[in-house]
């Protein structure tokens, strides 16, 4: 079916359609419940397969350019193999309201491969744009896979066996940012699921990155270490080479040695530890503050509480 | 005594590996009773014992035998024994029978006061001490014994060993109540008040559903500890504090918190006044020395008070400001603190100027590094036990139970914005 494309048009595709398509997925499949486990506990059944949404996209046409800026939501109907027409009319016009530029270039769907079933909603949008576009997101998760997992399909009419049909081909696409996507694609990226400040994170990514590096070099070190030793037991022949690189890093350090690097040295590092105490410090009292309530409540019978505390 | 001579053979043979011991624990738990019964004729069985190895036989039968009433002859000769079992016993034996190790332990202390000589049960109470725990951190029965020992015969650094150690199971609250009073006396001994701060607090604040006579005691005692080594005393009480004794202890301890009130104002010579009015109080609860203290130390809160307003001051203007009777006894008022290291000073004795300096810590040494790294590693632990002890309490039935009660009726969601009717 997918074979590259020869209409010449180029797609400009936005981060947001992406964000947009990958959340209604996420939302379609957690909300998704999951199916009943047979009794006889039938080890050959496969997991269900993962449902696929559906939506539409909306972007603007200049000349040879298609530039896909935003998504909807559609419903598909499983029983006429259609999108909810009249819905899609509604969400039209509204965006229409607010984007006058935006139309209606094609629809999306999530899925490994484009499918039979899919060119009849392709069809059933012809009315709308003579060549809409298929946006086809394959939510499985590849950690070998680079690239995103997008596909971009027009429809051009081939003649096969005869029969001139309408066939899905693949169409190259470009990712285009505008200043406020690439700010928040940004922010979610260094995103870190555990706290959500972005002081804190930063920090804490600043450090790991610090620490990993600094275990890199430990490691390589030790490396070196390990085989200078070999060397110097008489496992390993002699590289002259060799030792007169690492010879030429040792009598490269150390970097700076002098009393004010030492004195500024020691003081940072003091007042690093003193801060790092302080936190340590007002953490350990939480904890204590809360502990100390918690057997309050629980052990001592005259203790009053507050009384309820007032509505907001 | 067929059966006795038996039970002898028995600890012989079956005191080798830990199963045989196991074995001979249960069946010296069935000769309860014989040992009872015997507890006089007993004394000669021990001669053919050895209590490095078996440890556990010659427990049984040692505590029979002290437990039977004893001459004061017989008195010194009982020390002797269970001092030299004590220094031999094997101690993974003796915890198979703690509680029979603990009562002769306790008979031991007993004669040792008998024969007023507390001196000789210092050293075998520390091994006996130290044989008994499994873990440093454990708090033992022998632990208030041990310090009350110490106490009375003055080997105040001995107890102070023990007090190093950090405490996180307790079997008894008396014990406890006691080991921190007896505690905090020796570290008042030792002069190392801030120690004997932190124990008495303990004492002060530990849970109690009654009253007891030892947290009166500690209290008084903290008041008096607050006073020399901080210089001020707050009445509240933190709030992990019982209520019981937050509404009891103030009334026991009225004098004590009269004398707060007048050192607070800073005149010595008012404090010496209500001291001297209140003499047979102080006397009657042994607190006299401390309040001397206390006196003294106000001189010590005055000069500090000195250094954050002047640079330099003369030795005759300290003693006028500070109501010495001289310059002399301010200069050895100031250089003691100087070595005590509560003021940074310099005396010039040429004109008698003393000057004030700041703390010369720059915080910039490798020391001081030391010193926070391993500060901040005991804080570490501290907060993971604190966690887990935080976890423990949440999974505590009546802690559900009085959390469920007490929560709010109504949720957040639950709130009408529009009520449907009023209740005035």
């Amino acid at each position: 079916m997918a074979s590259s494309s020869s209409s010449g048009l180029t797609f400009k595709l936005h981060p947001l359609v992406i964000l947009n398509i990958s959340d209604h997925y996420t939302r379609i499949k957690a909300q998704s419940q999951p199916p009943p486990t047979t009794s006889a506990a039938n080890d050959a059944v496969s997991p269900p397969p993962p449902p696929r949404v559906f939506g539409c996209v909306i972007g603007v046409q200049r000349g040879r350019t298609v530039e896909i800026f935003n998504s909807f939501e559609l419903l598909y109907d499983p029983s006429t193999h259609t999108l909810d027409r009249a819905f899609l009319e509604k969400k039209q016009e509204l965006y229409k309201k607010v984007f006058p530029h935006f139309y209606v270039l094609g629809w999306y769907s999530t899925g490994s491969d484009a499918q039979e079933s899919d060119m009849h909603i392709h069809k059933a949008l012809m009315d709308i744009n003579e060549s809409p576009v298929y946006v086809l997101l394959n939510p499985s998760i590849n950690h070998a896979q680079k690239d995103l997992p997008i596909t971009i399909y027009e429809s051009e009419l081939h003649v096969i066996d005869g029969i001139p049909q309408l066939i899905f081909v693949q169409s190259s696409y470009i990712i285009e940012t505008v200043e406020a996507e690439r700010i928040s694609v940004d922010h979610v990226a260094h995103l870190k699921p555990s706290d959500g400040g972005s002081a804190a994170t930063q920090l804490a990514a600043h450090l790991t990155g610090i620490h990993s590096a600094i275990k890199m070099l430990n490691s390589r070190i030790r490396v070196l270490h390990h085989y200078l030793l070999a060397m110097q037991k008489g496992d390993l022949p002699c590289q002259n080479s060799l030792l007169r690189q690492v010879s030429s890093l040792l009598r490269r350090l150390p970097a700076i040695e002098s009393e004010k690097f030492q004195d500024d040295f020691l003081m940072e590092y003091n007042d690093t530890l003193l801060i790092t105490y302080l936190a340590m410090f007002t953490n350990c009292s939480s904890t204590m503050n809360e502990m100390v309530d918690k057997f309050n409540t629980a052990y001592d019978r005259h203790s009053r509480r507050g009384g309820r505390s007032a509505f907001i | 005594m067929n059966s006795v001579a038996t039970l002898v053979a028995q600890i012989q043979g079956l005191s080798g590996s830990t199963s045989d011991v196991n074995q001979l624990h249960t069946i010296l738990k069935q000769f309860e009773d014989l040992f009872k019964s015997e507890s006089t004729r007993l004394a000669p069985l021990l001669t053919e014992l050895n209590p490095s190895i078996h440890s556990l036989g010659y427990l049984y039968i040692l505590e029979a035998c002290s437990s039977a009433p004893i001459s004061k002859e017989q008195a010194s000769e009982l020390v002797l024994s269970v001092a030299r079992f004590i220094d031999l016993s094997a101690a993974e034996q003796i915890r198979l029978a703690p509680d029979k190790f603990i009562s002769v332990c306790k008979r031991f202390k007993d004669q040792i006061m008998l024969l007023e000589d507390p001196m000789r049960g210092v050293a075998p109470m520390l091994t006996a001490l130290r044989k008994l725990q499994y873990s440093s951190v454990q708090l033992t029965t022998l632990h208030p014994d041990f310090l009350l020992l110490c106490l009375l015969a003055k080997c105040y650094k001995t107890g102070l060993s023990i007090l190093e150690d950090d405490i996180f199971e307790v079997d008894q609250p008396r014990d406890f109540f006691l080991y921190c009073y007896y505690g905090g006396m020796i570290c008042i001994g030792q002069k190392k008040f801030s120690k004997a701060l932190e124990l008495l607090h303990n004492v002060v604040t530990a849970p109690m559903s009654v009253l007891n006579a030892i947290a009166i005691e500690a209290y008084k005692k903290y008041i008096l500890v607050s006073l020399i080594h901080l210089g001020q005393f707050s009445i509240s009480f933190p709030k992990y504090t019982s209520s019981v004794a937050q509404r009891n202890l103030k009334n026991f301890s009225q004098p004590y918190l009269e004398l707060v009130n007048s050192y607070c104002t800073g005149k010595i010579s008012e404090l010496e006044s209500f001291v001297q009015a209140n003499n047979e109080k102080f006397e009657s609860d042994k607190n006299l020395g401390l309040v001397k203290q206390v006196v003294s130390s106000m001189y010590k809160r005055n000069i500090q008070r000195l250094t954050q307003t002047y640079l330099t001051l003369s030795l005759q203007d300290i003693a006028h400001t500070v109501q010495l009777n001289s310059a002399k006894e301010a200069e050895m008022h100031v250089l003691q603190m100087i070595q005590d290291g509560e003021i940074y000073a310099t005396i010039n004795q040429k004109d008698g100027m003393v000057r004030f300096l700041e703390d010369p810590e720059q915080y910039k040494t490798c020391e001081m590094i030391e010193r926070i790294d391993s500060s901040i590693q005991r804080m570490m632990v501290l907060s993971r036990k604190l966690t887990d002890m935080g976890e423990q309490l949440s999974c505590d039935p009546l802690y559900l139970g009085k959390v469920g009660r007490e929560r709010q009726r109504f949720d957040f969601d639950d709130f009408d914005t529009v009520p449907s009717k009023f209740t005035i």
